[in-house]
C-alpha cells in the first residue's frame, strides 16, 4: 500500500516538474509562444508580485482571495443547509417528493449560470447576488444526492431499526441520516465545485471584488500574467477547499468500508 | 406468553392478472416457548410467512395472530434476525444492541447491565467498540442475535440466520443457538434451506410446497428428541449420525425432493 501510494506521489511530482520544464521552454527558452498569448514564467512572477505588493483591480491577491472564499463558503453552507434537509425529506416522505419534484423538472434544465443575469438585476453587484448564485447551483447536488441515499437505503435496515421500535426522530438521526451520509457527501462534493464555478462566473460578469473581478479585469487590461495569476488562484482555493471537504468525510464516515482508501 | 397463529393466511403479491399467489391457505400454530422451522423449497414463501409475523407485510386473507392478537406493525416484542444481519454500520457493536433497549427508556444502569450480559451471552466482550465491517460474518451474526435477545422478545424470528455464513461457523453457530435456547427458552420461528439445521434445532419442523406454498407437513421432532435423548450428546455430528436423526432428515429430504426438482436439493 505505502509502496504504491509514494510510487503514484513520485509519478505525480515527475509530471509536474514536466509541465513547468515545458512551460519555461515554450515561452523563455525557445520563445515558441509569445507573451501575448501565454505568459512566460517570469511574467507570471511579476503579475503576482505587482497584485501582492501594489495590488490589481483595487486590492491585493489575499483580499481578493479571502472575498471569493467567504462568497463560496457563505452560498455552499446556504444551499447545504437547504439542500440536504430538503433531500432528506423528499427522500422519506412520497407526498413531499411529489409536490416538489415537478419544480425541480422544470428548473433543472437551465444552466445555474443563466441565473446571473436575474440574480445581479435583483441584488447588484454585490454579495448578496453572488450568494443567491451559488445557492441556485450548489443546492440541486445536495439535494438530489440526498434524496437518492434516502431511496437507496438497505431496506432490512429500515426494517431492523422499526423492529427495535426506534422513534421517528431518533430514526431520522440515527438512521436515514448516517445511512444517506456516504451519498449525501458525495453531493457536497459537486455542490462544493458548483459554487466555485457559479462564483467566479459571477464575479466575470459583474463584481467589484474577488478573483473573478481580477481575471475580468486582467482580460480588459490584455495582461495574461495576471490572467494566469487570478486561474491558479481559483485552481488553489478549489484543491484546497475539497481536500478539506475529504478531510471531513474521512472522519465522518470512518464506519464505512467503501469509504476507506 | 408468546404464542404464533396463522388462520387460513393467503398472500398475493401484485394485483388483478399480474399478482402472484405467495401462500395458499396456511394454518400453522405456534405455541409459548416452542421452537418451529420452516423448510421449503426458494420462493415458496418462507419468508413472507416470517415477514408477516414481524409486521413487515400484511395477509392478503386469513389472519396472523401473535398472542390471540392480529399483527399490525413491527415492534420489540417480535425481533427479528435477518439473514444479512442488517447490523447498522454506523454503530458499534454496542451501540447496535443498545439502541433497542434505548427505544424502551431504560434506565442507563439497567441498559448496561442487560447490554454486557448479552455481550458475555454471545461472546462478544472483545469487540465492544468494533463496527460491523471489522468482524467476521459470524461475529456480525453474533451481534445481530446478541441485538434481538437483548430485547428480552416473545418472539424470534429467524430468517435463514446462518445461511450467509461457512459451513464451520455455521456449525458453532447451531450450536450456540441451541445453547441459547435452552438457557433461555423463547418462541422461535425458524426459516432454513438445511434440513439438518431444522431437526437438529427445532421442536417441529414444518414442510411447505412449492408456489403458492401450503403447509405439507409437520413433524414433532421434539418427541424423538427426549425420547432417544439427544441432548446427552454435546456436539451437533454425534447427534446427526444417531439413527433416529438421520430417519427425520431422510423423511423430510423426500419430503422436498417432491417439492423441488433433484437438482436443487
Ligand atoms: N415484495 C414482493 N413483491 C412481489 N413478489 C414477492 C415479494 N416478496 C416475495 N415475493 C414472491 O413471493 C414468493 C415467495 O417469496 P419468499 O417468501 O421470499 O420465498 P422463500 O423465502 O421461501 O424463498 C416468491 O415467488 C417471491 O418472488
Ligand atoms: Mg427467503
Amino acid at each position: 500500500m505505502a509502496s504504491v501510494a509514494s510510487r503514484r506521489t513520485l509519478i505525480g511530482g515527475m509530471t509536474v516538474i514536466g509541465l513547468v520544464v515545458l512551460w519555461f521552454g515554450l515561452t523563455t527558452f525557445t520563445g515558441l509562444v509569445t507573451g501575448a498569448r501565454f505568459p512566460s514564467p517570469a511574467e507570471f512572477w511579476l503579475s503576482l508580485k505587482q497584485i501582492n505588493g501594489r495590488g490589481y483591480a483595487g486590492s491585493t491577491l489575499a483580499s481578493h482571495a479571502f472575498h471569493s472564499l467567504k462568497l463560496v463558503l457563505m452560498g455552499f453552507t446556504v444551499a447545504v443547509l437547504t439542500g440536504v434537509p430538503l433531500g432528506l425529506w423528499m427522500g422519506w416522505n412520497r407526498r413531499v417528493e411529489a409536490f416538489i419534484n415537478p419544480v425541480f423538472l422544470i428548473i433543472r434544465p437551465i444552466p445555474p449560470l443563466a441565473w446571473i443575469p436575474l440574480a445581479i438585476l435583483w441584488l447588484g453587484l454585490g454579495d448578496a447576488a453572488k450568494i443567491l448564485v451559488i445557492w441556485f447551483s450548489a443546492f440541486v447536488p445536495s439535494v438530489i444526492n440526498a434524496f437518492t441515499g434516502v431511496r437507496n437505503i438497505d431496506k432490512p435496515i429500515l426494517e431492523a431499526a422499526r423492529m427495535l421500535g426506534t422513534p421517528r426522530l431518533r430514526m431520522v438521526r440515527e438512521v436515514i441520516l448516517p445511512a444517506s451520509l456516504p451519498m449525501i457527501f458525495t453531493g457536497l462534493r459537486l455542490s462544493l465545485q458548483a459554487s466555485w464555478t457559479t462564483l467566479v462566473a459571477a464575479e466575470l460578469v459583474g463584481a467589484l471584488v474577488g478573483v473573478g473581478f481580477v481575471l475580468n479585469m486582467a482580460q480588459q487590461d490584455i495582461y495574461p500574467g495576471m490572467i494566469l495569476v487570478g486561474m491558479v488562484t481559483v485552481g488553489i482555493l478549489g484543491w484546497v477547499t475539497t481536500l478539506l471537504l475529504a478531510r471531513v468525510e474521512r472522519r465522518a464516515l470512518a464506519w464505512n468500508v467503501a469509504a476507506r482508501d | 406468553m408468546g404464542s404464533i397463529s396463522f388462520r387460513n393466511v393467503d398472500k398475493v403479491f401484485g394485483h388483478g392478472t399480474g399478482g402472484v399467489k405467495a401462500l395458499d391457505d396456511i394454518n400453522l400454530d405456534i405455541a409459548d416457548k416452542e421452537f418451529v422451522a420452516i423448510v421449503g423449497p426458494s420462493g415458496c414463501g418462507k419468508t413472507t410467512c416470517l415477514r408477516m409475523v414481524a409486521g413487515f407485510e400484511a395477509a392478503s386473507a386469513g389472519s396472523v395472530l401473535v398472542n390471540g392478537r392480529p399483527v399490525t406493525a413491527p415492534g420489540p416484542d417480535r425481533a427479528v434476525v435477518f439473514q444479512q444481519f442488517a447490523l447498522f454500520p454506523w454503530k458499534t457493536v454496542r451501540e447496535n444492541i443498545e439502541l433497542g433497549l434505548r427505544n424502551k427508556n431504560l434506565p442507563v444502569g439497567e441498559r448496561n447491565d442487560l447490554v454486557a450480559s448479552a455481550l458475555k451471552l454471545m461472546n462478544l466482550e472483545t469487540h465492544v467498540d468494533a463496527f460491523p465491517h471489522q468482524l467476521s460474518g459470524g461475529m456480525q451474526q453474533r451481534v445481530a442475535i446478541a441485538r434481538a435477545y437483548v430485547l428480552d422478545p416473545e418472539v424470534l424470528l429467524m430468517d435463514e440466520p446462518f445461511g450467509a455464513l461457512d459451513a464451520q461457523t455455521r456449525v458453532v453457530m447451531q450450536e450456540e443457538l441451541v445453547r441459547l435456547a435452552r438457557h433461555n427458552p423463547r418462541t422461535v420461528l425458524f426459516i432454513t434451506h438445511a434440513v439438518e439445521e431444522a431437526v437438529y434445532l427445532a421442536d417441529r419442523v414444518a414442510i411447505m410446497t412449492r408456489r403458492p406454498g401450503r403447509i405439507k407437513e409437520v413433524l414433532d421432532i421434539k418427541a424423538v428428541r427426549e425420547r432417544e435423548n439427544w441432548d446427552s450428546h454435546a456436539r451437533i455430528e454425534d447427534v446427526m449420525d444417531l439413527e433416529s436423526f438421520v430417519h427425520l432428515r431422510t423423511h423430510i429430504w423426500k419430503s422436498l425432493r417432491e417439492e423441488k426438482g433433484f437438482k436443487d436439493v
